[in-house]
């Protein structure tokens, strides 16, 4: 096998695939883990030449989102692509696909930065988090992750290197490719190495919490932080099956600016808020079994679809945590392990009837897949997305079937 | 002057498309007289000049997919243009192409407050949005300088940025939805109110891919609320050493303003001749701060900022909280690229990106460049983000002053790269710096850049000649490639 | 050319011959300061209504380029000269100051002497420039037996289809005018100043003005005196030329620019007043509209002492200071910048200011304020669609406003948007800026501005 040959692939870094290995029940031939971004590129190019179907893995921790791959013939593993370059003066930060998360945030921390993404999964390495590409709560002041990402390094399906963007923030040069592989699942490439835009770790922050106790409650509520000029980093729905929901309101700034900001919200929710200086445990981790969606709405619309989906699937009888942001009109759906296909099924359809509302299953547990039911719903502009998907890969060997219709 | 040759062959394409032009766009939807389509001939970089084969104005979105179609049918190229203020000929036009204007599009569909957005036609002009916004408290933050006239549609096109867009970013991070007209006439809807859309992100692709993937036919921005509070500052120092150590410790102190602005002594001359504007006597650079947020963080912010500004040697100190005295602090500073025609019959607009750290370093080389070469630049830039706007000044008049400006500019632009910088911040690549791709991305990237736009593109119709370097553009590029041309290889291009 | 004063088409012999040429290549290097930027689009009015390039001042530079490089006058190109209302919003805009005024009117000039128009436009103009800048024909047309009087004009203007295109225009005034059937007694050419005199300024009467608002001119004279100043109206003064100069017949101007001079050298007066925006404006470059037209170097000279005593009303009154008492005028107004105003003239904070020092009174600022009410001049009857169109437009962002009255500062404005809005079915009363300040000087009711009992 010509992958072993490779110069600088090192003996150490191609394996037998065992069961450990497997992604969606398929079991990769080999393993490679290559040293650094040209074995990457290497490794890919000899993956190219056999016709390999390639898969990625920075921890493992999403390797069950998005479809079933259809073949895998070699898993790639990012963990030899760790490193961290830190400009801190520019208030940049570049990184190495097989960083983990954990370790980039706490260099940037020492530092007094930070990226401000919450990320979603513990454990996970920066290329995971990218290809996925959701976001978590605190998404209102500094954007959405794709909004971060400024500079991106990637391997293409036959090996060739490219990058796209680059170290400054404000940069027009060329297309962002970045935007297409951030939340791509790898199936258009594989992430060598990511940019970062960040921001300075506020110097103070509040967490203002409401219980809600009905739905009413809840829209009077979001109608007055949007009337405020408060400017809250988050404001993040908790809505468990059981018991009341509660929304948190995250200010981050000065010390004094906090104080003032955190009671003029209290003051525009009602009620009487609970206002902590520090965020609760477990802030914006998305449950790690059990399927999982992703519903977006037009914002003015998530409180009663946070409730459409709580009530399908308690209908169903597989009761969802809804959590998400609401101004971002972005609701995670956490079904409760096991929870059957048919259930599942029946709150993507009662979502998706709705216009402007969808749904997509970001992680599916098996009987799910089994069953057939649609990932993804309805995607617009899916024709183009196959004209980039046969550009870039025109094998089709990159994770194939892990993205939205089949790609 | 660059004049793009103008074989005749498919200028009768064009002229035989006509017909079917007038009867998607109507008799006065399609331009065809010369002294008419002459006006179309660059926009705002005007040293690139090409007359379009024919114009049309449509005013809705089937026209513009009709147009394509039938452009895409005839394999006759089309240039998208929206107000024609882009400063790197992005609508530069074909001389067998059909220009397509968006300029007759331009209705505010909908303000739509409880979902913080707005829905307008492409040909919408940047501030329209805000005016249409601002009695429901909102606004739509990126504001390019040329605001009141640049098209919502162009800004997709390029990306925009503008003085806000340290906090607020660009284009990019406000679009919600876009209709667009592919390259082969499909009309294809993308995303929507709901901020998150499922699938590749190709709203993320399209923003800033200059014309090259498509027409933008309807745009859906994110709006942004009014800031309870603005405060603008101005600080003058007596070096722009200083005021950059100054823009340093701001942004290390974790104060994130709404726009950090300097110019330097020569700037300062050219908008005090311009409009009065009154800035601090003996200032060798002035830096224009502005604050906006809850008024409890831009107090705490405003005496931060003061006291940093002060100790990195500023002598004088101007704060305004009202719209006109703010006003009057930012027209110095807005009137400046305009303002230099006042001290220079001709310039050159450079528009470059360093990293801020070593903005010191890079100003002190384009000193030692102006100097070297005779050539007076005047500093106008966005600070905050590192964003370099020289303005390289010479006589149009003296023979050779021309093309000293140009290697001025140029070297301005190495030193921008050779500090891990970009060539554009917002003006975006054009016709106008195409040539220079290959001086900040390697072949294989540049190739993967096409592999892009051949994938929306396979015909190369839509914007030809822009963004990428093509051999026909840029000649050969000695000494860069390695191996055949990228583009020759990937069969997007020729060599002749 | 009967109807043409007699010795405006002869002065300009004796113009030195190398002349010519020089304003070219004046007008080369003017155009050369235009950088394309595009800023001038969004106030453009015929931009507005037509969104294409060659109706915008970008654009008609570009043409005027053409024109000028390669020395030919097209009939594309005459057609979209011809659109420009010469509103100079696009000069408020430029920030590369690009004299667009002195662009346009060079053109114009151009137009007028080489390009051979369609007979039946010909026509149009000739009528338009034998009635409009003669105040004493104008006033034929007015009041209940204008169609009777008007056969008195003039067989060209009969002719031309001009009483037609006016007609509306005349009704409209009549119904939102009501006083005009009963004008005001003709001004005495002294009007004292009450109390201890400040200033001793002349007035200039205007055509339009003059013929169809003599009260503006009435409430002109009585602010000022009020505010302390002896008035000067000269009878014999003319037309200021600004319409024929607007329009590029320079000669014409200049000849009427020349009686001007003349007429207010024999008085001894420190600022000559304007109340008609149209006319300030020109008249404040009376030295350029002598020099374009190849008058000789005193002329030019003597044009230039007289423009710098040329002063807009409210300009005048605010550097003057007040002194006599604001009474309370309880009314929601509407104030409308007259582009000869605020674009011509820069005079847009003045108006505001008087305005504001009236107590009781509200004031609303137009949306859209900087854009052109179609009105121009006579471009209402050379162009009557788009200066219909334009009318409505102005007639909806005053509507919204929701005042009571709409305060204008020239004459042809107050017309165009009155009958805007009552074609809209929201007829609104409209008034000058003098005229306020009169009513509130005097102590008069709100009412008799607003027309409402």
């Amino acid at each position: 096998m010509t992958l072993v040959g490779e110069p600088g692939a090192g003996s150490g870094a191609l394996r037998e695939g065992t069961g450990a290995d497997a992604v969606g029940g398929l079991v990769p031939a080999r393993v490679a883990r290559p040293d650094g971004t040209e074995a990457l590129g290497r490794v890919m190019a000899a993956a190219a030449r056999e016709e390999l179907a390639v898969v990625a893995r920075g921890n493992g921790t999403a390797l069950d989102w998005g479809g079933l791959p259809r073949r895998l013939d070699l898993l790639v593993e990012t963990a030899g692509l760790s490193w961290i370059e830190h400009i801190a003066g520019d208030l940049v930060v570049e990184a190495g696909a097989g960083t983990p998360v954990d370790e980039l945030y706490g260099v940037l921390a020492a530092a007094g930065q930070r990226l401000s993404a919450d990320p979603v999964r513990t454990g996970g390495t920066v290329g995971g988090m990218v290809a996925t590409g959701v976001s978590g709560p605190r998404r209102l002041l500094g954007g959405a992750l794709r909004d971060l990402v400024i500079g991106m390094t990637v391997v293409r399906a036959d090996g060739v290197v490219a990058r796209s963007g680059g170290r400054v923030v404000k940069n027009v040069a060329g297309y962002d490719l970045a935007k297409l592989h951030t939340g791509g699942l790898g199936t258009l490439g594989v992430i060598a190495s990511v940019a970062f835009r960040l921001h300075p770790l506020p110097p103070a922050l509040r967490v203002v919490s409401r219980a809600l106790p009905s739905h009413e409650h809840a829209e009077r509520a979001l109608e007055a932080l949007r009337r405020s000029t408060v400017v809250p980093s988050a404001v993040e729905l908790d809505r468990p099956p059981e018991g009341p929901a509660c929304l948190r309101v995250v200010l981050e700034g000065t010390p004094d600016g906090v104080e003032a900001r955190a009671a003029e919200t209290s003051r525009a929710l009602g009620g009487e808020p609970e206002v902590a200086d520090s965020l609760p445990g477990g802030w914006g981790v998305l449950p790690s079994e059990g399927t999982l969606a992703l519903v977006s709405v037009p914002p003015a619309e998530s409180v009663r679809a946070a409730a459409r989906v709580g009530g399908l699937s308690g209908a169903a009888g597989a009761p969802a945590h809804v959590t998400g942001s609401l101004p971002a009109g972005a609701l995670y759906a956490s079904f409760p392990p096991g929870a059957g296909a048919g259930a599942v099924g029946a709150v993507a359809d009662g979502v998706r009837s709705v216009p402007g509302w969808s749904m997509a299953l970001l992680r599916a547990e098996p009987d799910v897949h089994t069953a057939g039911v649609d990932l993804w719903g309805e995607v617009p502009g899916l024709p183009l997305m196959r004209a980039v998907k046969d550009s870039f890969d025109p094998g089709h060997r990159l994770a194939p079937g892990r993205f939205a219709g089949g790609i | 002057m660059s004049e793009t040759a103008t074989p005749t062959r498919a200028q009768a394409d064009v002229a035989s498309l006509v017909p079917r032009l007038r009867r998607i766009c109507g008799e006065d939807g399609v331009l065809t007289d010369t002294a008419r389509r002459r006006t179309y001939e660059s926009d705002g970089l005007t040293h690139h000049r090409t007359v379009p084969g024919a114009v049309v104005l449509p005013t809705t979105a089937d026209q513009v997919a009709a147009v394509v179609r039938l452009c895409a049918e005839n394999g006759v190229p089309f240039v998208p243009r929206g107000a024609g203020t882009g400063l790197s000929a992005g609508a530069l036009p074909h001389a067998e192409g059909v220009l397509l204007v968006t300029s007759r599009m331009r209705r505010v569909l909908e303000i739509d407050v409880e979902n913080e957005c707005a829905v307008v036609e492409p040909g919408v002009a940047n501030l329209d949005v805000t005016r249409a916004a601002a009695p429901y408290g909102y606004y739509y933050a990126p504001d390019p300088s040329s605001q009141q006239v640049c098209s919502v549609g162009g800004n997709v096109a390029e990306n925009s940025g503008g003085a806000h867009c340290l906090k607020y970013g660009f284009t990019v991070n406000h679009v919600r939805g876009l209709d667009i007209v592919t390259p082969s006439g499909e009309q294809v809807s993308l995303g929507g109110k709901s901020p998150g859309a499922h699938g590749y992100d190709l709203i993320g692709a399209f923003v800033g891919s200059e014309g090259t993937l498509g027409v933008a036919t309807r745009v859906t921005v994110g709006l942004t609320r009014s800031p309870e509070r603005t405060v603008t500052l101005l600080f003058a120092f007596t070096s722009t050493d200083a005021g950059g150590q100054a823009v340093g410790s701001i942004i290390s102190a974790g104060v994130l303003p709404s726009a950090v602005e300097m110019m330097d002594a020569l700037a300062i001359e050219a908008a005090e001749r311009a409009v009065a504007c009154d800035y601090p006597a003996g200032a060798a650079a002035v830096l224009v701060v502005e604050l906006d947020g809850p008024a409890a963080e831009v107090d705490a912010q405003l005496a931060e900022v003061t006291r940093l500004c002060a100790e990195a040697g500023a002598f004088e100190t101007r704060t305004a909280s009202g719209a006109d005295e703010r006003a009057r602090i930012w027209k110095g500073r807005k009137s400046a690229f305009a303002a230099v025609g006042r001290i220079s019959p001709a310039y050159i607009v450079q528009d470059g990106v360093v990293p801020r750290t070593a903005l010191p370093e890079v100003l002190r080389r384009i000193t030692e460049l102006s100097a070297a070469s005779g050539i007076r630049v005047a500093n106008v830039f966005h600070a905050g983000d590192g964003n370099l706007h020289p303005l390289v000044l010479f006589d149009d008049a003296e023979p050779g002053a021309g093309e000293r400006a140009e290697e001025v500019s140029g070297a301005i632009l190495d030193l921008c790269i050779e500090h891990g910088g970009s060539i554009t911040g917002e003006h975006g690549v054009g016709v106008d710096k195409a040539c220079k791709m290959p001086r900040m991305y390697g072949p294989d990237d540049l190739a993967t850049f096409d592999l892009f736009r051949r994938a929306l593109d396979p015909d190369g119709i839509a914007n030809p000649d822009k963004l990428l370097p093509t051999p026909r553009l840029c000649g050969e590029q000695p000494g860069v490639r390695r191996g055949p041309h990228p583009l020759v290889e990937s069969g997007r291009a020729e060599q002749f | 050319m009967t109807d043409l004063p007699a010795d405006a088409a002869n002065e300009t012999a004796g113009a030195a011959d190398e002349a010519p040429d020089e304003r070219e290549r004046l007008f080369g290097e003017l155009l050369d300061d235009c950088v394309h930027c595009g800023f001038c689009l969004p106030t453009c009015p015929t931009h507005v209504l037509w969104g294409q390039e060659m109706d915008s001042p970008r654009g008609r530079i570009h043409l005027m380029e053409q024109t000028h490089t390669e020395d030919v006058l097209t009939e594309a190109a005459v057609g979209h000269f011809d659109n420009c209302l010469g509103c100079l919003a696009c000069v408020s805009a430029c920030p590369s100051g690009v004299a667009y005024d002195a662009l346009i009117e060079h053109t114009r000039h151009r137009v007028e002497t080489e390009y051979d128009r369609p007979r039946s436009e010909r026509a149009l103009r000739g009528a338009v420039f034998a009635l409009f800048p003669h105040r004493n024909r104008l006033r034929l047309l007015r009041g209940p037996l204008r169609a009777y009087q008007a056969s008195g004009v003039s067989s060209l203007v009969r002719r031309s289809g001009l009483l037609d295109r006016i007609s509306p225009s005349l009704a409209a005034m009549d119904r939102v005018a009501p006083s005009l059937s009963s004008p005001p007694p003709a001004l005495p050419e002294r009007v004292p100043a009450v109390g201890r005199a400040r200033a001793r300024v002349g007035m200039l009467v205007g055509c339009v003005q003059g013929a169809f608002f003599p009260e503006v001119n009435t409430a002109t004279a009585r602010v000022l005196a009020l505010e302390g100043c002896d008035v000067v109206v000269p009878r014999s003064q003319g037309c200021c030329g600004a319409l024929s100069g607007h329009a590029g017949r320079l000669e014409e101007s200049a000849g009427f620019a020349r009686r001007l001079i003349e007429v207010f050298e024999r008085e001894r007066v420190d600022r000559i007043v304007v109340n008609s925006a149209g006319c300030g404006s020109s008249m404040k470059h009376l030295d350029r509209t002598l020099a374009e037209a190849g008058a000789d170097e005193a002329w030019v000279r003597r044009g230039r002492a007289l423009a710098e005593r040329v002063v807009d009303l409210t300009e005048f009154l605010v550097d003057l200071g007040p002194r006599a008492e604001r009474h309370p005028l309880p009314l929601h107004a509407a104030y409308h910048d007259a582009c000869h105003l605020s674009h011509g003239q820069g005079v847009i904070r003045q108006p505001r200011a008087l305005l504001a020092g009236i107590p009781g009174l509200r004031v609303s600022d137009l949306p859209d304020k900087e854009v052109c009410c179609g009105s121009a001049g006579v471009y209402n009857l050379l162009r009557p669609g788009a200066a219909v169109e334009l009318g409505d437009r102005k007639g909806r962002d005053v509507a919204s406003t929701g005042a009571d009255v709409l305060v204008s500062g020239n004459p042809g404005c107050s017309l165009q948007i009155a009958a805007a809005m009552r074609r809209a079915g929201s007829p609104i009363a409209v008034t000058h800026t003098a005229q306020v300040l009169d009513a509130s000087l005097r102590g008069l009711p709100a009412e008799r501005l607003s027309g409402r009992a």
